[in-house]
């Protein structure tokens, strides 16, 4: 069993692996991560990236091995699932806001209906987290008024307004047009810095050297390589990871 | 502490530019639409006389040669059919209530609907008001034209008094108070049902006429849209069980004509009921038929609208830690409703005209109504159809042209998401 600096993992991957029909997208990965531990995930597409932290919060089950989050075992019991996802954010690449929804009951909808707080705490809450992503003055609009970047700036403040433990970010910049990745980036930096532990698959090199206090290596459903940036970077071990960097830097 | 990474930075919005307006008088209008080139001044000009010839066949119709004596003597046989003649204050009262308790609903809702439009949260949809009503208008002024009665006359327009009244204290219901809205109008349209069929009152199996089909076609809608909903959810299941009947239903009674069913509905209840049982009333039967032949339209229609809803959407609720039930009632719903309000729409005024099919269980709602009169003594033989289907089709029609109406107004205000 793999160990970590601090003792206790926060996020424990055990061989685990995950079959779509006959193609494997996960080989017997072993990852565990710290508590506050910030890891970014990087490797071409279709390497498993997006495939692994999904089945953290078990929008893909796996097929092999074990996932414990925060001394939670994933199984197929639904309660055991729903305490998981309640403890675990999700930021995707196409942002997923609710489009009926205005912005504020976005963000004020899991609080007031998983974890049963009052619709006024909700909403001063989700103010709070609108203002910590720098855009309180759009609560009453709706997501698709928004630009790319307010909306993923929404979609973080969505999932930190159910006070997560752990965040994970697929590839939250991608779909974004290039002025706005930054705004976007800056509040994840922010979010790093106050202490949260985050799993970032992107390809932003830039965020991963400033926050990153991992990287992990991604190709072929497999980790082939893990490391602190400033050797990740500079000096990588792998062929793989080589080539990989000579592409994308 | 900030950390400095290499991104470029947002440049400020330019301002927004417009395409230069541009006015057409009348004239400019016609040159450019009617009157552009020879092909297009002929096609005018045909189409132009054709219609003013409609036109006047139609007004001559309206206006001259119909004999509208045989709508204005049977108006209450259209209205009610054999409904007892002295029990006919019942239904006025139920109309007060109705109005009263609809104007108040209106009223109360029109405010929240202003104060969203205010603070941006909402689309504003253009006028409302008695605007929306207009069809509806439109169809009581004629009723009270051919009516020619000035107790009816008055009565309606107490009756759109009580409305305006009730709406004017509908907008001005504290706010604390607004969640209780719909229950309120829930409980006028009850008092209003309770006024006409209890307390000595008359059964709806005694009802006809216009009443019987608004009666049929608002039953049949409220009853076969959530089980059409639960079809379609059903249909989509992950327990075979479930899928498997929703599906077997579905396939079943669509597959079946509608006056089939309505048959089978008079024909063969007793086969399904045990023994000592009294089979249900023939509207009942009816309703019955119409909500097992609606609801598996209005679940394929539904399940459209789910197959609509990106699963990007259920995993971010997913994700939120929120239970199936929850994603499904909050995030997938509405989305899907909102996606099939035209075939929605559609289904309930089809709906709405189909009802005329209960003459095969001889029921006497509006249509077999207007075709009964025409064998009246006084009638007999004069071949007044037409008279009597032209009063009929211009119910239907209003009824269903404000239902399009109201559906659109719906989607535009539902619409603000799509931008």
């Amino acid at each position: 069993m793999s160990t970590t600096e601090n003792g206790k993992a926060m996020i424990q991957l055990e061989g685990v692996s995950k079959w779509f029909g006959d193609f494997q997208a996960l080989k017997d990965v072993d990852l565990a991560i710290d508590r506050q531990e910030v890891v970014v995930v990087c490797g071409p597409s279709g390497s498993g990236k997006s495939t692994m932290i999904r089945c953290i919060n078990r929008l893909e089950k796996h097929d092999g091995g074990r996932i414990v989050v925060d001394g939670i075992e994933l199984s197929d019991d639904l309660r055991n699932i729903q305490e998981i996802r309640r403890e675990v954010g999700m930021v995707f690449q196409q942002f997923n806001l609710f489009p009926h929804l205005s912005v504020l009951e976005n963000i004020t909808l899991a609080p007031r209906n998983v974890r049963r707080k009052p619709r006024k705490e909700a909403e001063e809450r989700a103010m709070e987290q609108l203002r910590r992503v720098r855009i309180p003055e759009q609560a009453y609009k709706y997501p698709l008024q928004l630009s790319g970047g307010q909306q993923q700036r929404v979609a973080i403040a969505r999932a930190l307004a159910m006070e997560p433990k752990i965040m994970l970010f697929d590839e939250p910049t991608s779909a974004l047009d290039p002025e706005m990745i930054k705004e976007v980036l800056d509040v994840m930096i922010e979010l790093a810095e106050s202490g949260m532990t985050m799993i970032v698959v992107t390809h932003e090199m830039g965020f991963a050297r400033a926050v990153a206090n991992r990287m992990v290596f991604m190709a072929d459903g497999e980790i082939v390589e893990v490391g602190p940036p400033e050797h990740f970077f500079t000096s990588p071990r792998e062929e793989r990871t080589k080539q990989f960097l000579a592409q994308i830097l | 502490m900030s950390t400095q990474i290499d991104t470029l930075e947002p440049l400020p919005a330019p301002e927004p530019e417009r395409p230069p307006g541009r006015k057409l008088s009348p004239r400019e209008w016609m040159r450019e639409n009617l009157f552009g080139s020879v092909f297009d001044t002929v096609l005018t000009v045909v189409f132009g006389l054709f219609l003013l010839w409609l036109a006047y066949r139609i007004g001559r119709f309206v206006f001259f040669d119909a004999r509208w004596e045989i709508v204005e003597r049977n108006i209450t046989n259209l209205m009610v059919g054999s409904y007892p003649r002295d029990e006919l204050w019942r239904l006025w009262a139920a109309l007060f209530v109705l109005a009263a308790s609809l104007g108040f609903g209106t009223g109360a809702l029109g405010v929240q609907r202003r104060r969203e439009v205010a603070e941006g949260r909402a689309n504003p949809v253009g006028k409302g008001g008695l605007r929306r009503l207009g069809p509806l208008i439109l169809l009581v002024g004629v009723l009270l034209w051919f009516g020619g009665s000035l107790e009816a006359l008055l009565l309606v327009l107490a009756i759109s008094a009580v409305g305006a009244a009730f709406n004017f204290l509908g907008m001005r219901t504290p706010r604390r108070l607004e969640r209780y809205v719909p229950l309120i109008v829930l409980a006028g349209i009850v008092v209003a049902f309770l006024v006409v069929g209890s307390f000595g009152g008359v059964g709806w199996n005694r009802w006809g006429g216009l009443l019987l089909t608004v009666f049929l076609a608002v039953s049949a809608i409220l009853l076969s849209f959530p089980i059409g909903v639960l079809l379609a959810l059903g249909r989509r299941s992950s327990l075979p069980a479930v899928r498997a009947v929703c599906v077997a239903y579905i396939e079943l009674f669509r597959g079946v004509p509608l006056i089939t069913i309505l048959f089978m509905a008079f024909f063969m209840i007793g086969f399904f009921l045990p023994e000592g049982v009294d089979p249900p009333s023939l509207v009942t039967r009816a309703i019955i038929g119409f909500v097992l032949f609606t609801s598996a339209y209005i679940a394929e229609i539904v399940r459209g609208g789910l197959q609509s809803v990106p699963t990007g959407q259920i995993e971010a609720a997913q994700a939120l830690g929120l239970s199936p039930f929850r994603t499904t009632r909050r995030i997938v719903l509405p989305q899907a409703l909102r996606a099939v309000i035209p075939g929605l729409v559609g289904q309930f005024i089809s709906l709405y005209k189909d009802t005329s099919l209960v003459f095969i269980l001889a029921l006497t709602e509006l249509l077999a109504i207007a075709q009964n009169i025409t064998k009246q003594p006084d009638f007999l033989a004069q071949g007044l159809y037409v008279e009597t289907l032209v009063f009929a089709s211009f119910i239907y029609w209003t009824g269903s042209y404000w239902m399009s109406r109201e559906s659109q107004r719906l989607e535009r205000r539902l619409g603000l998401g799509e931008r």
